[in-house]
């Protein structure tokens, strides 16, 4: 006769995979932001401004458009309303620039890359918070309009559809742009208020210049728009919905745009790569 | 069993600052203090094991891995930081529960462990309270917690004691003991010297950047031959004890420090034990006490350091 020993085998916890592990950065990074009064006003006003503005827009449609038909082109108001620009910007610099700044500060990066994530794991968890958020300014509205305009039998139903669409990936390159942009600056320093006022630096810093410098009085030189984002972006939009004429061409300015985006997203990763958490 | 740490003429640069300058030594199992003084470098050793500083030269193993990079070593430390600074916004729970759940850990297990680590370093009642309402001490406590949540073979506290409140020391320390008896290994950096020695002799000296000692205290010591060995003598006959034990080869100082004992110092202490109840009974002397000051980790840093 012989007897058997029972074998045991430890049951260990099964652990969960990357993208949940960068879903608890962004749900930790943007719970963090809805409860910062800076960022709240940002998201709120932001938001109310730019739909608000938006919704005037195809509410008015008829009487600021007089003579014209409400087609595609329609949409590229919306798309170049400033408010867009103002508050992109507010909320790259107030909630972006701290992004990674305010964790070289605060030592919370020493935490989090003590836990089994990399670099480009903790980045690309910080650029969803980012984008989600700026996404409210620079996409909702677009897409809003064009829906709203359906809804109130505006305009025909491909019309509106392929402006949704368009809104969809007019937005994102703003949004893509600026995100880049910011979490590149705040990865270069613990001070969150040097990346905010490098996020308006680039922003108006080049768009401001560029226009003085363009203009029939100056250098009367339409190519120095390149430089300025804004511009790009406008020059995209206006490709986008067909709008016609314009001083610069949307393929370069895309190409600029989303040039500018990698590389800024690829210097940041090279960044977090390399970064060496030194004690303070 | 290998070394839980090994570093081998490890120097790192922080420009023309250096912080650590040829650093070797080995961490055995069980507790080891890293003790020196602001600046030795301690820290940046702590940030090299675990991978997030890069050493500029030399070689470094944390469980017989090279840290650098090594995502899944990750798993296997736990990490208390020296800074104060955490996310005040959140309660100690959230705060334990979301680095649990950047291990990987499901979010009722997170839950769980969370509790239970926060249980374990005393903070049960305070665990719902956001952390910038909370001391220093109980601070420290959630960081403790954090960092052995997850079961780790080896806990990295860097100055887990600083500025912590009498009971917090008591149940930091409590807590790292009771997790090294249970198998974990620890690495613990500190100046509050007296503090280490309730929890272990081993310890790894470290001045300058560079390893100046390591092993047990007593054992290290034993190796300071050049430093004369204190002994303080408890009697009322400060006088009289001095004058016997002068005649003594190996006593090179003697001093008398208060009314009712003094300080000898020898350069045999073993003689010095073995003659003395001799020289007492043969004197009629009158000793209680005898106490080595030599004993604490303090004295034997002050010497090794100059």
């Amino acid at each position: 006769m012989s007897i058997s020993l029972p074998t045991y085998t430890r049951r260990e916890t099964p652990l969960l995979g990357r993208r949940d592990r960068l879903r608890t950065i962004v749900s930790t990074g943007l719970r963090r932001e809805f409860k910062r009064p800076a960022a709240i006003f940002t998201i709120g006003v932001g938001t109310a401004i730019t739909t608000i503005t938006a919704i005037f827009f195809v509410l008015f449609a008829p009487f600021l458009l007089q003579g014209q038909p409400l087609d595609l082109r329609f949409f590229y108001l919306p798309a170049s309303n400033l408010a867009v620009l103002f508050f992109v910007t507010l909320m790259a610099s107030v909630v972006g620039a701290g992004l990674i700044a305010d964790d070289l500060d605060s030592m919370a990066l020493t935490l989090y890359l003590s836990r089994p994530i990399t670099p480009s794991d903790y980045l690309i968890a910080k650029a969803a918070i980012l984008a989600a958020l700026i996404s409210m300014i620079s996409v909702l509205p677009l897409f809003i309009t064009p829906l709203l305009g359906l809804l109130l039998g505006l305009f025909p139903w491909d019309t509106a559809l392929a402006a949704m669409g368009l809104a969809v990936v007019v937005g994102s390159v703003l949004t893509a742009w600026y995100t880049s942009i910011a979490l590149f600056l705040s990865s270069l320093t613990r001070r969150k208020s040097y990346a905010a006022a490098g996020v308006f630096g680039v922003t108006f810093g080049l768009w401001i210049p560029a226009q003085v410098l363009a203009a029939p009085t100056a250098l009367n030189s339409p190519d120095l728009l390149y430089l300025a984002p804004w511009e790009d972006f406008l020059a995209i939009a206006r490709g986008a919905y067909g709008v016609a004429g314009g001083p610069i061409d949307w393929p370069v300015a895309l190409a600029i745009l989303v040039a500018i985006t990698v590389l800024a997203g690829l210097a940041t990763y090279l960044r977090m790569r390399a970064v060496e958490v030194v004690t303070g | 069993m290998s070394d839980v740490v090994a570093a081998r003429d490890l120097s790192k640069w922080y420009g023309e600052v250096l912080g650590l300058n040829g650093f070797t030594a080995t961490f055995g199992p069980g507790i080891t203090g890293l003790v020196g003084p602001n600046g030795a470098g301690k820290s940046t050793l702590f940030k090299i094991l675990i991978g997030q500083l890069r050493s500029d030269k030399g070689d470094v193993r944390l469980l017989a891995e090279d840290p650098w990079n090594n995502v899944p070593l990750k798993r296997r430390f736990g990490y208390c930081p020296e800074h104060n600074q955490v996310y005040g916004w959140m309660t100690a729970t959230r705060f334990v529960e979301t680095l649990l759940r950047l291990d990987g850990l499901p979010a009722a297990d997170a839950r769980t462990k969370a509790s239970d680590a926060l249980e374990l370093v005393g903070l049960t009642k305070a665990k719902d309270r956001p952390l910038r309402t909370y001391s220093r001490g109980m601070r420290q406590r959630a960081k403790l917690a954090q960092a052995l949540a997850h079961d780790p073979e080896v806990l990295i506290l860097d100055e887990p004691l600083s500025g912590a409140d009498p009971i917090g020391r008591v149940q930091i320390l409590r807590t790292i003991s009771k997790y090294a008896r249970e198998g974990g290994h620890v690495l613990m950096s500190t100046h509050v010297l007296y503090e280490i020695e309730r929890v272990t002799e081993n310890i790894v000296l470290i001045h300058n950047g560079k390893g100046i000692a390591s092993g047990n205290l007593h054992a290290i010591r034993a190796l300071i031959d050049k430093h004369p060995h204190a002994v303080r003598i408890d009697t009322p006959q400060p006088r009289e004890v001095a004058q016997a034990v002068a005649g003594m080869d190996h006593v090179v100082g003697i001093e008398m420090s208060t009314a009712d004992g003094l300080l000898v110092r020898t350069r045999q202490p073993d003689a010095f034990y073995r003659e003395l109840p001799e020289i007492v009974v043969d004197h009629g002397l009158d000793v209680r006490g005898l106490e080595s000051p030599d004993d604490s980790l303090e004295a034997v840093f002050r010497y090794l350091v100059g």
